[in-house]
């Protein structure tokens, strides 16, 4: 092997070795969480980290406590709605931030990013007040309904990552005759891709695992519980149930596990810039 | 943005401020009438507790058929409160923090029960006054008792006879005595077995649960913050500090930080590392569910030196239940609190199942199988002292205990050396914020 | 219709859901937050006016100071150590040509676990004394140190746990890093430059402005860090989180893990007195503005039109 090539190998030793230790610490602590869920009762966050007993039945039982599915479609119907309005709302929002150029546009990114800055405690109370005087608490509407606005995290994201795409692309499709809306969807989405996936994938598995929003709003009513506030519920004053927790845990992982290795897709290298004049 | 907009913003802030549901308190009707209808009653047990209530709800349901109860479980105090203040909150809430209580009453969340218990006749001297303060503040009874805990003093017997101990300590210094003897250390100086785990905020052992071993107070008759004051505050830290000084802070951080989780099979009492200890009386479930190769005794909390009369005392407390304002049928979830806390046989057959202490004195009378229980009738009896304590409440809830863990945190480090002054800090801080909440 | 309103109103049909928005769930709360700090709030009765009250006690509060120093080390340490990690952990990946989409959900799993649970399963692993890495460290030779319950080693715990959460971040690096020409790293290579001149100069201004955005949010979540911090000062002071939520040792151990937010949820949620709790947050707003501020002018990326 020729000196080069040599390297190359070691190179190629080396980076793959440094990813297989960072994985398995990345899944250690999701190993120990499985482990936990085969657990008995009595065994939880003891200092065993193997189970003496398996009970994959701890699985069952929490569908039998729980109305596990439920709380999945809840969840489902909440990340998939929230998700789609912010695409529709964000993406455009984005575009104008980045592609087109009108007065006060630098002001208004900025404002932007401040709605991120107040505190949620603080934002909660007044916002929760309002909903209830139109009388949609108990249910997942007012979770849903402020997508229809974009969300400041996404468009601020999205901006940035439109800002990455030459100008050049979207003069020559303007200079073809394209209104901003086929400019937007027939030459700058496909490029951008990949950012509109991360930040679709962001948004939804946040909804996923938001416990604080669905805790506020929908608490009052079981019907309209999410799964997250479905594994709340193995807490009692003196106990908890960390064993079925944690099998409640790996239930709610799964889905968004699988959705995301097949998302990946998504992640493909954008289009390869040849031929742009300047 | 343009003017026009800022005054409809402005105007809808202050609609939406001053819109909280100005609905006027439920009073009692001129005579009980008979409960019908629909009762909404939140609670914040779950699992195996949660169903325990159910049952006896269904004992009331029986007793008043054209009463439905809807139960909502797993709830907090957050959650109620916010419900009420948006005007659609339940008709009763059952609340875990007796220290809420104060804002509960203060901010009449939860309606003044008097006009209820003057025409109901009910006596409130069959409950101990002890649980009487802790349900009502600054002169109005805002909710009622709902089960109670009481906190004693658990021992392993066999460590104490191997050591050649009778019994337990009765006063502070024997205490540090036992702990001195019942501990083993390890040839580098570490700790094995600890006779008594002295560290504030670990497991059960707080300045609240303490209290009662001095009589230390929190408020000075005005209502203003003792701890600075009190001189059994600074005997009990000083008592404390010296028997964190014997192990050495760091060898106990050390020690307590490798020990089991409170709520886990493998408590430190249960595994034997831990000879002595402060602990509420639902640790007797515990233990002899979790740990029943454990031999242990179970006395009330040692009291200082100069105090030994106090001995018998203890720290006490409780859930606590009342009805909202903004119920929609406040006569019948009147009907079902009287029934859940003055109802003789209902009391006993909630604290049977949950293994709490039952909250009137009939039902302490009438609990025989709990007062059959040698190990739990210590529990009873320290409930039923009439010098032992709780924390009072106050209008900023934790707000108190907190601040004072805090310094007592930096105390027993030895980050912080200057008592009077860290105290009065302490003092100064809960006046204000006492203050701001008016 | 004339090209400019026309122009005009192709921008409000895209910017308009957005600026409703800004209205409501900015201007609104904001103006709330304003409101409460100068009123006694309850939620229970109308507001009562206090005027500077809540203000003044800002300056005698014993708790904010400590609060405050806790949250900056955070946002000095947590976030260039998160970014730095994903841009590494995101690089890594893009080179790794085997088994990249197995890596890829491996790295980010992480990301995915409720915080909460995630929190309980580190303060576990790390736990002194019978823990599973202090005992690995043990046959090392290695004393391992109390972790969460040493008040020197609590925060870098934490960071260690919000780099094990890098996942997300990490994600949007890969987008950006995949957004990066191909002919420009040709042309670089072509020019002789090496792998580190290749990445100042080709990479590094490529994903600028994703680096900005990831300064900015890290900023503005960091300056709001609470659940981790809560929860893991409940589950190492032996207390685990039951019923309601956090326990009373916040802090724990010794005040290190106590967080501005978290106080700001304690004294306004927990004793009472939300006006305080908005003064508490519109000071948080001002601290985050003049910070994203600064970001902004430093990274040239602010105009758009610039690189």
């Amino acid at each position: 092997m020729t000196a080069h090539g040599r390297t190359r190998a070691l190179i190629f030793v080396a980076e793959h070795s440094l990813a297989i230790a960072l994985s398995a610490m990345f899944l250690a602590p999701i190993v120990f969480l499985l482990l936990t869920s085969f657990m008995s009762n009595e065994q939880q966050l003891t200092a065993d980290p193997w189970p003496r007993t398996w009970h994959p039945e701890n699985y069952l039982d929490v569908f039998a406590r729980t109305p596990m599915l439920s709380y999945t479609l809840n969840t489902v119907i909440y990340a998939v709605a929230a998700t789609g309005l912010m695409l529709l709302a964000s993406v455009p929002a984005a575009y104008a931030l980045s592609k087109l150029k009108w007065r006060g546009r630098n002001a208004i990114f900025i404002a932007i990013i401040c709605v991120m800055m107040l505190p949620p405690q603080v934002v909660t109370v007044p916002l929760y007040l309002m909903w209830a005087s139109a009388g949609l608490t108990g249910s997942l509407w007012p979770l849903i309904l402020p997508m229809l606005a974009g969300d400041a995290f996404s468009i601020f994201l999205l901006r940035q990552f439109l800002v990455t795409i030459p100008d050049d692309y979207v003069d020559a499709a303007r200079v073809d005759g394209c209104g901003e809306w086929r400019t937007l969807l027939r030459v700058v989405v496909p490029i951008a891709r990949p950012g509109i996936a991360a930040a679709a994938m962001f948004q939804f598995f946040y909804c996923w695992n938001d416990y604080y929003g669905p805790l506020l709003y929908t608490s009052e009513n079981e019907k309209a519980w999410t799964l997250s506030l479905g594994l709340a519920s193995f807490r009692s004053l003196h106990h908890v149930d960390w064993n079925l927790a944690t099998a409640a845990t790996m239930l709610t992982l799964i889905p968004v596990v699988v959705l995301f290795f097949f998302a990946q897709k998504a992640f493909v290298r954008g289009v390869t810039l040849t031929g742009v004049k300047g | 943005m343009n003017r026009r907009t800022v005054y409809l913003t402005a105007a809808a802030v202050l609609l939406a401020a001053g819109c909280t549901p100005g609905t006027k308190a439920p009073t009692a009707a001129a005579t009980a009438p008979e409960p019908t209808g629909t009762v909404e009653f939140w609670h914040q047990f779950t699992d195996r507790e949660s169903r325990a209530i159910a049952g006896i709800v269904k004992d009331f349901e029986a007793k008043y058929p054209k009463v439905t109860v809807h139960i909502t479980d797993g709830q907090d105090d957050d959650k109620t409160l916010q419900a009420i203040g948006a005007g659609n909150g339940p008709d009763l809430a059952q609340s875990f923090s007796t220290d809420r209580v104060g804002k509960f009453c203060s901010s009449g969340a939860w309606v003044d029960l008097k006009s209820y218990v003057d025409r109901d006749k009910v006596d409130l001297s069959k409950i101990p006054p002890t649980v009487r303060s802790y349900t009502e503040f600054r002169g109005k009874r805002c909710s009622m008792p709902f089960l109670a805990d009481a906190y004693g003093f658990y021992y392993n017997t066999t460590m104490l006879t191997e050591a050649g101990f009778a019994g337990p300590p009765k006063t502070l210094s024997e205490l540090t005595a036992m702990t001195k003897a019942l501990t083993k250390r390890r040839a580098d100086g570490t700790i094995e077995r600890a006779g008594f785990l002295p560290q504030f905020g670990f497991y059960e052992f707080s300045p609240a649960h303490l209290a009662p071993a001095a009589g230390a107070k929190w408020f000075t008759g005005e209502g203003r913050s003792a701890i600075g004051s009190d001189p059994a505050w600074k005997e009990l830290m000083r008592w404390q500090k010296e028997l964190v000084d014997w192990y050495g802070y760091k060898n106990l951080a050390k020690f307590t930080a490798s020990l089991g989780d409170e709520w886990s099979a493998d408590h430190a009492f249960h595994k034997g590392r831990v000879a002595m200890m402060v602990d509420g009386e639902w640790r007797v479930a515990f233990l002899r569910d979790q740990a029943k190769d454990v031999s242990f005794g179970t006395a009330p909390m040692p009291v200082v030196d100069a105090q030994a009369s106090r001995y018998g005392a203890g720290y006490v407390t409780g859930n606590i239940i009342g009805v909202a304002k903004t119920a929609r049928n406040p006569e019948a979830a009147w009907a079902l609190i009287r029934y859940l806390t003055t109802d003789t046989a209902a009391v006993v057959k909630l604290a049977n199942a949950i293994k709490n202490v039952p909250t009137t004195t009939d039902a302490l009378a009438a609990a025989t199988e709990l007062k059959a229980d040698p190990q739990f009738a210590v529990f009873l009896q320290i409930f039923d002292n009439p010098a032992s304590t709780t924390m009072p409440a106050s209008a900023v809830g934790t707000a108190v205990e907190e601040t004072f863990s805090q310094f007592l945190a930096k105390w027993q480090s030895g980050a912080a050396t200057n008592m009077d002054s860290g105290l009065a800090d302490v003092d100064r801080q809960v006046d204000q914020m006492i203050q701001l909440a008016g | 219709m004339s090209t400019v309103l026309r122009r005009r109103l192709t921008v409000l049909a895209f910017i308009g859901p957005a600026l409703a928005g800004l209205v409501v769930f900015f201007v609104y709360p904001l103006l709330a937050a304003v409101y409460f700090s100068l009123h006694r709030v309850d939620l229970i009765n109308p507001p009562e006016w206090v005027g500077l009250a809540n203000w003044r006690f800002l300056f005698h509060d014993l708790n904010v100071r400590h609060a405050a120093g806790n949250t900056l080390w955070f946002v000095v340490v947590m976030v260039p150590a998160r970014i730095v990690g994903a841009i590494a952990t995101a690089m890594l990946l893009n080179r790794v040509k085997r088994g990249r989409t197995a890596y890829r959900t491996l790295f980010y799993l992480p990301a995915l676990a409720p915080p909460v649970v995630a929190t309980l399963a580190f303060v576990s692993l790390l736990k002194p004394g019978t823990g599973p890495v202090n005992t690995l460290l043990a046959k090392v030779g290695i004393e391992g140190p109390l972790w969460f319950n040493s008040p020197d080693w609590a925060k870098p715990a934490l960071v260690l746990l919000a780099l094990w959460g890098i996942g997300d971040l990490m994600i949007i690096f890969v987008a950006a890093l995949l957004d990066v020409p191909v002919e420009l790293y040709e042309a670089a290579s072509l020019d002789g430059a090496g792998a580190w001149q290749r990445f100042r100069n080709v990479t590094l201004p490529s994903i600028s402005p994703v680096v900005l955005f990831a300064a900015v949010t890290g900023v503005i979540a960091t300056l709001q860090y609470f659940t981790q911090a809560a929860v893991a000062a409940s589950v190492a002071s032996g207390d685990a989180v039951t019923g309601g939520g956090i326990s009373g040792t916040f802090g724990y151990p010794e005040g290190s893990t106590f967080t501005y937010p978290l106080w700001l949820y304690t004294v306004g949620f927990r004793n009472g007195l939300l006006g305080y709790s908005s003064v508490l947050a519109v000071v948080l707003f001002v601290v985050a503005i003049a910070v994203t501020l600064v970001l902004l002018r430093r990274f040239q990326a602010f105009a758009g039109s610039v690189r």
